[in-house]
């Protein structure tokens, strides 16, 4: 307690909440630039820490991370080119809400999502942190391979009305994973010599390529004005999400913010799952479900909730175990060594002042991005108006300079040009390009895994069945499976027997 | 830090860039620095604040930038492309450095264009165990994957690096038959151990101090020819009887061509960098070991680990061709 109470004085010093102000403006910036990750936000940020005290560099980490996330569901929902892959779900639904001029509600809605996410896996950081950490450690090689199963089924439902083509996307992306050098064997697959491609296709190209870059082409081409469809106005669109609405989408942001938290304290599982579990969870128990992809408000509250709950959930086995939940907090970890904090059980001892301090200037930097998300968010809206001509151009300067920035490599940028031909081709014939990204991300956690668990048991397949906890995974992947199938098969006969007894009495 | 010394660093580092030093003497301009890894890794993390201490040493700003990828290669094959100006400087990692050319000949650098210049840190490789697995000695982990063959699995960080080289010295001189599980990194590789899914963790020394200390994991050996400082408990494996030497160095290089001059002035500011104790007590921090080999020293250390492998290699290839 009085450990808390020295991290509120902390806090509340006028240098610590200027440079929690910095990085929660950093972080949005960084997050909502297609290219600037939040991996590279934080990372770019740590030799700036060097000469700060630990506590304010720990809150300006903490600050640009939870901030960072959070930005990307803005450039989501008005532009639809997601500024990291933890907001592809959140512009499923955001960008046809931005089209119908409900763009300043969509991103209130994700606004308030994501700081009701964030609180939430936050408040669970600081009171069940170490049994947390323990769960995380149950997960072996067998349950990562299983989870990406799982989401992968989920993910191939959730993004297409058209199970064909999403199944296609998925595949064109599980295929893309092989590629890049193969750990096990120290071989190369399908590399053919470019050293570019020997760490895999790289993943931020292939989701500028296809989101971002295709967009810049789809709004340059002529027929298209600007976002806004012609028939909306953005001035009848409501600034804020009513209070009613909010209520609605309480439930799936509650879910989505336990989903977000539980993902996001396994290491390695990755936020843009998170966000589409959540987000098939929300279609799956909505009364609504053809409404999504459509412009449903609650696919942007339940992806958006998830994405930034699992923030606080990553730092759960970071700060307690010294095990980084992500790339962004394995670079936490190298900005707590740096300042002498070795992460452990005795952050939560020795530095428990330090550590709630980042912990409150993750609450504080949650409250400050809605704040100013809140009431910037009717005039970013006006971007959707600007014409396509000016707009692409814009948003294509912006993906070259974020790609090249990835890595100081040109090859990067030609195959972001490449993927973002590919992706204008497959929107128009209406093949979603969210399966083809997650595959590229979920492939590799796949196959490691798998692989990892067939040399700790020397192929032995029984390990599937060895545990509940896989076994209560692959009942999971068996339920997304058949559930869809069984409940559209019910509509179809529900619809036939009304068709029937309509007809009956001519 | 207050809002003055902020102003204050921030002024400093503008006029830094700015300022033309009255003599034309190098390093006239910044230098970069190219790490061959993302930032935040633990060799990017050395590298920048090596870069802090020579820059201020030679009045000059020395700037990272991370050409990561294919572990290592194209870092190294752009360090070998640059102009030998002094403009340019990289670090280099053994024993991947030197061992890729021996496994494949489509290797983007030649080992000849790139001249090494100091290497600064040495991390020993150590073999872990979880702090509730039954094994306390190397003797009882042999013991036990004697009585079942095949059945304990132990981590590395990919096929031929130096951690799946030295679990296999090890268990080629124990004489034991254990499954090798490949991971990434050590964060996963970690969270498996402490989780129980894998029986032992072979990595580096500075992966796993910090869990060393706090108790949540035990190592079994340290593959040094002395004990380590930061872990002193921790017994060295000559001392258990078995002969495994093994570690990741990080270090300095060069572009081959550049002149005499420019290569000794960087070794001189680099040994004065290795030599302030401010320096070391910050890598201590970070657990790395500062061994430093300087220049031609240095080259030769990088050569002899290449004969090594070479040989290793042609008695009996890691990799299944």
């Amino acid at each position: 307690m009085q450990d808390l109470l020295i991290a509120l004085g902390n806090i509340f010093e006028p240098s610590s909440l200027l440079v929690l102000l910095i990085g929660t403006l950093a972080g949005m910036v960084i997050g909502s630039l297609p290219g600037l990750s939040s991996t590279m936000g934080v990372a770019l940020v740590i030799p700036i820490t060097f000469s700060m005290t630990p506590e304010n560099s720990l809150i300006l980490l903490g600050a640009v991370y939870v901030s960072s996330v959070y930005g990307g569901s803005i450039t989501a929902i008005l532009l639809r080119t997601p500024g990291t892959d933890a907001s592809i779900a959140t512009a499923l639904d955001g960008y046809p809400l931005a089209q119908q001029g409900r763009g300043a509600e969509a991103v209130g809605m994700a606004t308030i999502a994501s700081l009701i996410g964030g609180i939430f896996s936050t408040v669970l950081l600081i009171a069940v942190a170490p049994p947390l950490s323990r769960f995380a450690l149950s997960f072996g090689p067998i349950d990562y391979a299983v989870l990406a199963i799982f989401g992968m089924v989920t993910i191939i439902g959730v993004v297409s009305s058209n199970p064909v083509k999403g199944t296609v996307s998925a595949a064109a992306g599980l295929l893309l994973a092989t590629i890049g050098m193969d750990n096990f064997t120290a071989t190369q697959r399908f590399t053919f010599g470019e050293s570019a491609l020997f760490d895999g296709v790289p993943l931020l190209p292939a989701l500028i390529g296809l989101f971002s870059i295709s967009q810049a082409i789809a709004l340059t081409v002529p027929r298209r004005a600007s976002i806004l469809s012609e028939t909306a106005d953005i001035n009848h669109g409501r600034p804020y999400p009513s209070l009613g609405l909010i209520r609605q989408c309480m439930r799936t942001i509650m879910k989505s913010s336990v989903i977000g938290s539980a993902i996001g304290v396994l290491p390695g599982a990755g936020t843009s799952i998170a966000a589409f579990i959540s987000y098939n969870e929300a279609r799956r128990s909505s009364k609504n479900p053809e409404n999504y992809g459509k412009g449903e408000m609650e696919g942007v509250a339940a992806s958006e909730a998830a994405n930034n709950a699992v923030t606080g959930g990553t730092l759960v086995p970071t700060l307690t175990l010294g095990i980084p939940g992500n790339a962004v907090t394995a670079v936490f970890v190298g900005g707590l060594t740096i300042h002498g904090m070795a992460p452990g059980p005795r952050l939560f001892t020795d530095f428990a002042d330090v550590t709630y301090t980042l912990i409150l200037s993750l609450f504080l930097a949650n409250l400050l991005f809605a704040i100013i998300g809140l009431s910037v968010g009717r005039y970013l809206v006006f971007v959707t108006k600007i014409p396509g001509s000016v707009l692409g151009p814009l948003v294509l300067a912006f993906s070259f300079i974020g790609t090249y920035a990835l890595r100081n490599n040109l090859f990067d940028v030609g195959l972001a040009l490449a993927f973002g031909i590919v992706g204008y081709f497959m929107e128009r014939r209406n093949y979603p390009a969210a399966p083809l990204v997650i595959a590229l991300i979920l492939g590799p956690i796949f196959e490691v895994n798998f692989r990892r668990a067939m040399e700790i048991s020397s192929w032995n397949w029984a390990v599937f069945f060895d545990r509940p906890l896989t076994i209560f995974l692959i009942f999971l992947v068996v339920a997304a499976v058949v559930l869809p199938i069984w409940q559209r098969r019910k509509a179809r006969r529900a619809a036939r027997f009304d068709r029937d007894r309509h007809s009956e009495p001519k | 830090m207050t809002v003055k010394t902020l102003i204050a660093s921030a002024t400093a580092a503008v006029m830094a860039v700015a300022a033309v030093p009255a003599a034309a003497e190098y390093p006239e301009r910044p230098v970069t620095v190219i790490v061959a890894w993302g930032a935040g890794g633990s060799t990017d993390t050395m590298a920048r604040i090596f870069a802090n201490y020579i820059g201020e040493d030679l009045g000059q700003r020395f700037v990272v930038e991370n050409r990561e990828g294919a572990g290592g290669e194209i870092g190294w094959t752009a360090l070998a492309n640059a102009p030998a100006d002094g403009y340019t400087v990289g670090l280099i990692n053994s024993p991947s450095f030197e061992s890729k050319g021996i496994v494949r000949d489509d290797v983007g650098y030649d080992m000849e264009d790139i001249r090494p210049l100091v290497n600064v840190v040495t991390d020993p490789g150590v073999l872990a165990v979880a702090a509730d697995s039954p094994y306390e000695t190397l003797d009882d982990f042999v013991a036990a994957a004697k009585e079942n063959p095949g059945e304990l699995s132990v981590s590395h960080e990919g096929v031929g690096g130096d951690d799946h080289l030295a679990a296999l010295d090890f268990t080629d001189k124990a004489g034991i038959d254990v499954n090798f599980v490949t991971f990434d990194g050590n964060a996963e590789a970690t969270a498996a151990l402490q989780g129980g899914h894998i029986d032992a963790f072979e990595g580096n020394m500075s992966e796993v101090a910090n869990q060393i200390e706090n108790g949540s994991v035990r190592a079994l050996a340290v593959w040094s020819s002395d004990r380590m400082e930061a872990i002193p408990d921790v017994p060295t494996g000559q001392e258990q009887g078995y002969d495994v030497i093994s570690a990741a160095s990080r270090g300095f290089a060069v572009p081959a061509d550049l002149s005499e001059e420019q290569y000794n002035t960087l070794l001189e500011a680099a040994r004065g960098v290795i030599e302030n104790e401010e320096f070391r007590a910050e890598l201590a921090e970070l657990n790395m070991p500062v061994v430093p080999i300087y220049g031609e020293d240095f080259v030769e250390f990088l050569e002899n680990n290449r004969e090594t492998l070479e040989t290793l290699w042609e008695k009996d290839p890691w990799i299944e061709q």
